[in-house]
């Protein structure tokens, strides 16, 4: 992280207050994205190192809204990353979670027990009132089914085994 | 000493090939399948992790170029503007596909006859249907039956459906008020415990791997079981060439190990399932002196008629919380209401519009697919406008074949094991380019009826080319087509593609379903003609 230290690292907050500064009760993202939150997106992306470093370098000055916009200009692959490593380390923050309120990608119990909304209000049996909608290549035509079922009552009642 | 020649060699392990294979051994064949790629641990994928969306965007990447792992060909796709997506491991794309299995329609099958242009398949859709139902079967599929976009079922398909999430509600609701179709997608992701695997626990990381093993790839639905039946699955095995003899059989394949070594494995058949981009390079890789072209390219259309589904994103931002960053990524429903063709919107064919969830903090933040950022402090508005508040209407535009859109080999560009890689050159029709800007403004509207306050359109998405086919498409007459209509090739007996390379016309559907049916009723063919097969002696 050698690169990273000193004037790289302080350009690098600079950028990521101008980008995400602190408003709308979120803090900005120069308070967020330290060494720590840098060193775990490296950790994940250690590719983003050249193009951060390239970058951050000295000469293109301490007004980030210059750099920026130099980099815009010259280096949209580096600004990407520059991007990249901010909003990375800022959304994978667990204090901006918990201000976003997300908890990551959570693991969600499918209930295929349960009859769906859509059934119940009705939504399938809209579509099914309107027949098919595939064409039959035997006519060309919009394909018409004997004895569709209009409803999903009438299309499960068609396919529920014979009750003894 | 002689190595026996296997009865079937099969390049490539992905979708098609697991399901060759599996069928094969089955039957009691000697099977060998050589594949790139290695076994992924599922252990691996990073969708329970917090850098989860850090890592989809580069090692777990939908495009070899931009991943760069030791598996992966580069393409040269420079002169392109959809760049080809795919994955080189046991299990091949399925790996990273969303998961959604619709399949390609009646009408898909007869183009030329219908709408006057392109060709027709010489198969049909209700010759394909028994294997669907098979696939759908082995696969672990789960669906709401009796969707009237398609011809009525004799079979249903073994799970009920996946949940269609707070989004896909709000539009079926629209759907309704507009007499416009849609329907909970059918998804080859378990919705119950199936086969051995846990149901879809809604993460939304499926094109990154599906931690759960919900998600069907074939290293877990197909390879163990071909396995344990005596298929052998070479890893690490990168097909060079594919050699035939002076009778024009083929005999086997070249392929290199990681360190280099070449190796020979002979077989009495070699199936190509490396899908319609590595399938076209190895068969015109294998140039000889009896087949100068490239094998099997006597009609001269190896690597023509590329198709690639060229796709747009048409989102809708809404006041309420949607909680759309989880759900199946395969797709939440699905609308056929402009699918077929009309001629009086100036195009012919159409596209299926499929519905998806809309990703995660660090794609909310970031630049969106329509170009969308706002930085400063207008960046906290932006993002909590974004996340979890969005609805996308994906759009897959038939894409019709054209013989100037090519996979060839790059004369500068190779692999890491010195192969000449891939190169493409595609552009899109006009007939695409008015299907989708139409299919757009049919997106907005149903968007708006749902309630959207905003709409943002990705006209063409770059990084869309999920879809690869046409590069040796089957056909009746050899002079215009590489395979029969059993995926044989014309020119060389004992050769098969059974990839999407086979596809005639493109669909506009996602093609996974429609690919492995066709691939499975190959193999009951070469089931059921395997005393007539001619082998190389």
């Amino acid at each position: 992280m050698r690169e990273f230290d000193g004037d790289r690292l302080m350009a690098l907050g600079a950028v990521a207050d101008q980008l995400i500064p602190a408003a709308h009760g979120m803090p900005s993202a120069g308070a967020v994205v330290d060494a720590q939150r840098l060193a775990f997106v490296l950790g994940a992306r250690p590719d983003l190192r050249g193009p951060l470093a390239a970058a951050l370098r000295p000469d293109l000055g301490d007004d980030p809204a210059a750099r920026l916009g130099a980099l815009a200009k010259d280096e949209p692959d580096n600004l990407a990353a520059l991007q990249l490593v901010i909003v990375g380390g800022y959304y994978t923050d667990k204090r901006v979670r918990e201000l976003i309120g997300y908890n990551g990608q959570e693991a969600i119990e499918v209930k295929s027990w349960l009859l769906p909304q859509y059934l119940e209000e009705g939504l399938i049996d809209k579509v099914l009132e309107r027949g098919p909608v595939w064409r039959d290549p035997s006519t060309g035509q919009r394909a018409v089914v004997a004895d569709a079922p209009r409803t999903y009552a009438e299309r499960f009642a068609a396919t529920a085994p014979d009750k003894e | 000493m002689a190595v026996e020649p296997a009865d079937v060699l099969i390049i490539g392990a992905g979708a098609s090939g697991a399901v060759v294979a599996k069928r094969l051994a089955e039957a009691g064949f000697k099977v060998v399948c050589l594949e790139q790629g290695d076994w992924v641990n599922k252990n691996d994928y990073p969708g329970t992790r917090p850098d989860w969306e850090l890592r989809a965007r580069k090692e777990w990447a939908t495009s070899p170029n931009v991943r760069g792992l030791p598996a992966d060909y580069p393409v040269d796709d420079s002169d392109s503007p959809v760049a080809p997506l795919m994955y080189n491991a046991v299990g091949g794309s399925t790996i990273i596909f969303a998961g959604a299995w619709p399949r390609a329609l009646p009408s898909d099958f007869r183009v030329k006859s219908l709408d006057g242009i392109a060709d027709d398949w010489p198969i049909s859709y209700f010759d394909l249907l028994p294997y669907f139902y098979k696939t759908d079967r082995d696969f672990g599929v789960s669906a709401l039956p009796g969707n009237p976009g398609y011809p009525p079922d004799t079979e249903d398909a073994p799970m009920p459906p996946l949940p269609i999430g707070a989004a896909g509600l709000k539009v079926a609701r629209a759907h309704a008020k507009l007499g416009w179709h849609w329907w909970p997608e059918m998804n080859s992701i378990n919705s119950i415990p199936y086969d051995g695997r846990r149901p879809c626990v809604q993460r939304s990381t499926c094109q990154s791997g599906c931690n759960e093993g919900a998600k069907a790839s074939t290293d877990a639905t197909h390879w163990p079981k071909a396995i344990a039946l005596g298929a052998r699955l070479v890893t690490g095995a990168r097909v060079s060439r594919i050699l035939t003899n002076d009778a024009g059989l083929a005999t086997g394949a070249t392929w290199l190990d990681s360190d280099g070594n070449e190796h020979f494995e002979p077989a009495k058949v070699v199936v190509l399932a490396a899908n319609a981009i590595g399938t076209p390079r190895l068969l015109l890789l294998s140039a000889n002196s009896r087949f100068p072209d490239g094998l099997a390219n006597s009609s001269g259309l190896v690597g023509k008629r590329l198709m690639m589904h060229p796709f747009a994103n048409v989102a809708g931002l809404f006041e309420e919380p949607l909680m759309s960053w989880q759900g199946q990524f395969g797709d939440l429903i699905e609308s056929l209401e402009f699918y077929e063709t009309d001629e009086k919107r100036g195009f012919v064919r159409g596209a299926r519009w499929g519905m998806a969830p809309t990703g995660g903090p660090i794609n909310a933040a970031l630049p969106s697919r329509a170009g969308e950022q706002a930085w400063g402090p207008d960046h906290h508005v932006h993002f909590k406008t974004h996340f979890g508040h969005g609805a996308n209407w994906g759009l897959f535009g038939e894409d019709l074949p054209d013989e100037t859109n090519t996979v060839v080999l790059s004369k500068s560009l190779r692999d890491s094991s010195g192969i000449a890689a891939p190169e493409i050159h595609y552009h899109m029709s006009e007939n695409t380019r008015r299907m989708l800007d139409f299919h757009i403004e049919r997106a907005k509207e149903s968007l708006i009826e749902a309630g959207a306050f905003k709409i943002e359109v990705d006209r063409l998405m770059r990084y869309s080319g999920w879809h690869l086919l046409g590069t040796a498409r089957m056909g009746d007459d050899r002079e215009s087509s590489v395979v029969d209509k059993w995926n044989r090739a014309h020119d060389v007996p004992n050769l098969y593609v059974v990839d999407g390379s086979v596809f005639v016309t493109s669909s506009g559907v996602n093609p996974t379903s429609t690919i492995v049916a066709i691939a499975l009723r190959a193999a009951e063919h070469m089931v059921e003609t395997r005393f007539e097969q001619q082998v190389a002696s």
